[in-house]
C-alpha cells in the first residue's frame, strides 16, 4: 500500500513509454494525427535493418564502446592498483577522482566542447605553445571519434577506477603473504592472486560500463552531433535522428526496442552473473 | 630443523602503539613451541616477526644463530598457515602444493614425489585436481597444512590454523597436528587463544600478554604453579578461582582470612608474606582442588551457598557464593546434585592453594 505512489510514478514515467514504445513500433506513426495510426506490423523493423546507414552506426558504436571500456579499464585498473598500495591521504584521492562522475554529462560535453574549441579552447593554446599545430578535435573526421572515446574516458574512468579499488581493498591479505613465504615476485602474486580473485569485480566493472557505454548519448549530443559526417554517429544518436529529425517515429520506436533489447540482454547476464557470485 | 631465538623484540606500530615489549623467548630445535594470550596480546605479531611478514622494530630475531631481521620471508625457510587457510583461490589442490617448489626452481619429478608424500600423509589424495572453493573448511584446512608441509622448511608457524573449524574437527586436527610433529620432529610455533590447544598440543608455552611474556614453562609447569593471578585465571575451563582475602594474626601463626574461614599459612612461605600483614592478599585454589566430602586428609571445610550447578555429564560444576558473597566454582564428581540455595560445606585441599599479590597479582607460593 504504501509502495503505491512510488510504483505510480514508476508506471508514469518508465513502464508507460516502454510500452508505448513498443506498440508504436508495430504502427506508421503519424505526429499529425495519433488516432490515424496503420498497424504494419513488422514493417517498421524490417526497414530500419534495411536502412542504409545503420550498419555505419553499430559499427561506430562499436568501435566506440570497446574503445572506451577496454580503456577506461586499463586505467583504472593501473590507477586502482596505484591507489590500493598508499595508506595516507587516501580520501582526498577518492574525491579527486569521484569529482568527473559528480558531473552531469551534458555539462562534461559543454565544458570539453569549450576546452577543445579550435581557435579559443585552452587545449589548442597549450599545445601551441609546444609548437604543435592547432588540432581540429571535433571537426576533423578522423579526430574526432577519438575525441570522444577520450571525453567519456575522462568522464567515466574513476567509476571503473573506484570499483576495481574497492574489490582491491575487500582482498585478503593472507593470499599475498602466503606467498611471499612462497617467495613469488609482485608479477605472479598478480597473475597468481589479484587477477583471479578480483575476476567477479572485474566482471561486473566491465559489464556495467559496456551496458552504459551502449547508451552514450549526452555528449554525442552536445559536443558532436554525430559529425563530423558519421564518425561519431553513435546508435542512441542515430535513433534520436531517426524519430525527431526524420520523424520517422515507428521506425525509431522499433530500432529502440532492438537496442532495448541487446542492453536487456547484458543486463541479465550481470545479474545472472552476480547471483552466481553469491 | 630450525632453534628460533628472540632477543629483546620489539614491534611499535607508527609513533607509540607497542604491540610487542622486549620479547625474550628460546624455541628449542624441534619443539612444539605454543604461544598463548587473549586477542590483542602481541602472539600473533611475534610470529608474523619471526615469519618476516613484519618487520622487528628492535631486538634480535636469530635462527640457528643467525641474525635474520632484514632476510626476506622467502629466505628464511619457514612455512606459515593462516588461520583463513589462504589457498592461491584459483589454482588447483595439486597446483597449490607445487607453486611454493616451482618457485625454488625444484626439480619436477621431485615435486610431484613430494606431492604425493604430502597428500598421502594428509589424506587429501582425492583432493588433488580440485579448486579451494570445491572443498569443505576442513579440507581447506589440510591444504593449507599441506602447503607448508610439502616446502619441508626448517620451522613451521601457525596462526590460530585451527580457529575456523567446528568443535569436533579441531579436537581431531590437534591430534593429527602432535602425530605429524612426532613424525617429522620439525620445530613449531603455534599461535592460538584456546588453552585447550596450548594444554594439549604444546611441549612447551609461551603465555603473553599486553605484549609482554608472563610465562615460559611446559603446560604443567604453568597449570601448577602459575606466575601470578592472569595465568592462573587463564589455564583452564573453569578456571582458578581468585578470592579476595586477608592475611590477619598478630601473636601466634599468620592465618588467612577468607570470608571468615581461617585458613593456616604454610609453613614454607611465612616469611615472604612478611610485609602483607593486614592487607589484601588473593587466595587461588582450582575448582578440581574443591571436594564436596571431606575424602581426604589435609582439607578445610568451608560454608557456601549454591548458586548453580552445571552437570556436564563426566562431572559437575558447582558454582556457589561464600558469605561475603564472592562467587566460587568446584568441578564435582557426576553424582554431585544439590537445590539452588541450599547451604553446604565444600572441602578445599590446602596443599594445592595458590596465593598471589592484590596489587601487582605476582605469585607469593612459590619462586
Amino acid at each position: 500500500m504504501l509502495t503505491a505512489p512510488g510504483l505510480a510514478a514508476l508506471m508514469l514515467v518508465i513502464t508507460f513509454p516502454l510500452i508505448f514504445a513498443f506498440f508504436t513500433s508495430f504502427y506508421d506513426y503519424t505526429l499529425l494525427h495519433p488516432a490515424h495510426d496503420t498497424f504494419v506490423a513488422w514493417a517498421n523493423y524490417q526497414a530500419a535493418w534495411e536502412e542504409e546507414y545503420l550498419g555505419g552506426s553499430l559499427w561506430v558504436t562499436l568501435k566506440f564502446v570497446l574503445a572506451s571500456v577496454v580503456i577506461e579499464f586499463a586505467i583504472g585498473f593501473s590507477v586502482a592498483l596505484a591507489l590500493n598500495a598508499i595508506t595516507r591521504f587516501k580520501t582526498v584521492y577518492y574525491l579527486i577522482l569521484l569529482a568527473p562522475l559528480l558531473i552531469n554529462p551534458v555539462v562534461v560535453g559543454l565544458l570539453w566542447r569549450m576546452l577543445l574549441h579550435t581557435e579559443l579552447g585552452i587545449i589548442n593554446y597549450v599545445i601551441g605553445r609546444f609548437g604543435i599545430p592547432s588540432v581540429n578535435w571535433l571537426g576533423d573526421a578522423k579526430v574526432a571519434f577519438w575525441t570522444v572515446v577520450l571525453v567519456d574516458i575522462w568522464h567515466q574512468v574513476s567509476f571503473m577506477a573506484i570499483l576495481l579499488l574497492a574489490g582491491l581493498a575487500a582482498l585478503p591479505r593472507e593470499p599475498y603473504e602466503a606467498a611471499r613465504m612462497d617467495g613469488a615476485s609482485a608479477l605472479r602474486c598478480f597473475i597468481h592472486i589479484t587477477l583471479p580473485m578480483m575476476r567477479p569485480v572485474i566482471m561486473v566493472a566491465l559489464l556495467l560500463r559496456l551496458i552504459f557505454a551502449i547508451k552514450t548519448f549526452d555528449i554525442i549530443f552536445i559536443m558532436t552531433k554525430g559529425g563530423p559526417g558519421t564518425a561519431t554517429d553513435l546508435i542512441s544518436y542515430f535513433i534520436y535522428r531517426a524519430a525527431f529529425f526524420g520523424l520517422d517515429i515507428g521506425r525509431a520506436s522499433a530500432m529502440s526496442v532492438g537496442l532495448l533489447v541487446i542492453v536487456l540482454l547484458l543486463t541479465t547476464y550481470l545479474y545472472r552473473y552476480m547471483r552466481s557470485l553469491r | 630443523m630450525a632453534e628460533i631465538t628472540l632477543k629483546g623484540i620489539t614491534k611499535i606500530y607508527g609513533q607509540d602503539v607497542v604491540a610487542v615489549d622486549n620479547v625474550d623467548l628460546e624455541i628449542r630445535d624441534g619443539e612444539f613451541m605454543v604461544l598463548l594470550g587473549p586477542s590483542g596480546c602481541g602472539k600473533s605479531t611475534t610470529l608474523r616477526m619471526i615469519a618476516g611478514l613484519e618487520e622487528v622494530t628492535s631486538g634480535e630475531l636469530m635462527i640457528d644463530g643467525r641474525r635474520v631481521n632484514d632476510v626476506d620471508p622467502a629466505d628464511r625457510d619457514l612455512a606459515i598457515v593462516f588461520q583463513n587457510y589462504a589457498l592461491y583461490p584459483h589454482m588447483t589442490v595439486a597446483a597449490n602444493l607445487a607453486f611454493g617448489l616451482k618457485l625454488r626452481r625444484v626439480e619436477r619429478n621431485e615435486i610431484e614425489r613430494r606431492i604425493k608424500q604430502t597428500a598421502t600423509m594428509l589424506g587429501i589424495e582425492a583432493l588433488l585436481a580440485r579448486r579451494p572453493k570445491e572443498l569443505s573448511g576442513g579440507q581447506q584446512q589440510r591444504v593449507a597444512l599441506g602447503r607448508a608441509l610439502v616446502r619441508d622448511p626448517v620451522a613451521f608457524l601457525f596462526d590460530e590454523p585451527l580457529s575456523n573449524l567446528d568443535a569436533k574437527l579441531r579436537a581431531a586436527m590437534r591430534t593429527e597436528l602432535i602425530k605429524i610433529h612426532r613424525e617429522l620432529g620439525t620445530t613449531i610455533v603455534h599461535v592460538t587463544h584456546d588453552q585447550v590447544e596450548a594444554m594439549t598440543m604444546g611441549e612447551r608455552m609461551c603465555i603473553m600478554r599486553d605484549g609482554r611474556v608472563v610465562q615460559v614453562g611446559t603446560p604443567l609447569e604453568v597449570y601448577r604453579y602459575p606466575v601470578d593471578t592472569f595465568v592462573a585465571g587463564f589455564l583452564a575451563s573453569p578456571p582458578m578461582n581468585l578470592l579476595t582475602a586477608r592475611l590477619v594474626g598478630g601473636d601466634g601463626p599468620e592465618e588467612i582470612d577468607l570470608s571468615g574461614t581461617r585458613i593456616p599459612v604454610p609453613a614454607g612461605i611465612r616469611e615472604l608474606l612478611d610485609g602483607h600483614r593486614g592487607r589484601p592478599i588473593v587466595f587461588g585454589i582450582r575448582p578440581e582442588d574443591l571436594y564436596a566430602e571431606a575424602s581426604k586428609a589435609n582439607l578445610l571445610p568451608f560454608a557456601v551457598k549454591v548458586v548453580t550447578v552445571e552437570a556436564l555429564g563426566p562431572e559437575v560444576v558447582l558454582i556457589a557464593s561464600l558469605d561475603d558473597g564472592q562467587e566460587i566454582a568446584a568441578r564435582l564428581g557426576r553424582g554431585f546434585d544439590a537445590p539452588v540455595g541450599a547451604a553446604l560445606r565444600l572441602h578445599a585441599d590446602l596443599a594445592m592453594m595458590h596465593i598471589f599479590d592484590a596489587d601487582s597479582g605476582a605469585a607469593i607460593t612459590h619462586e
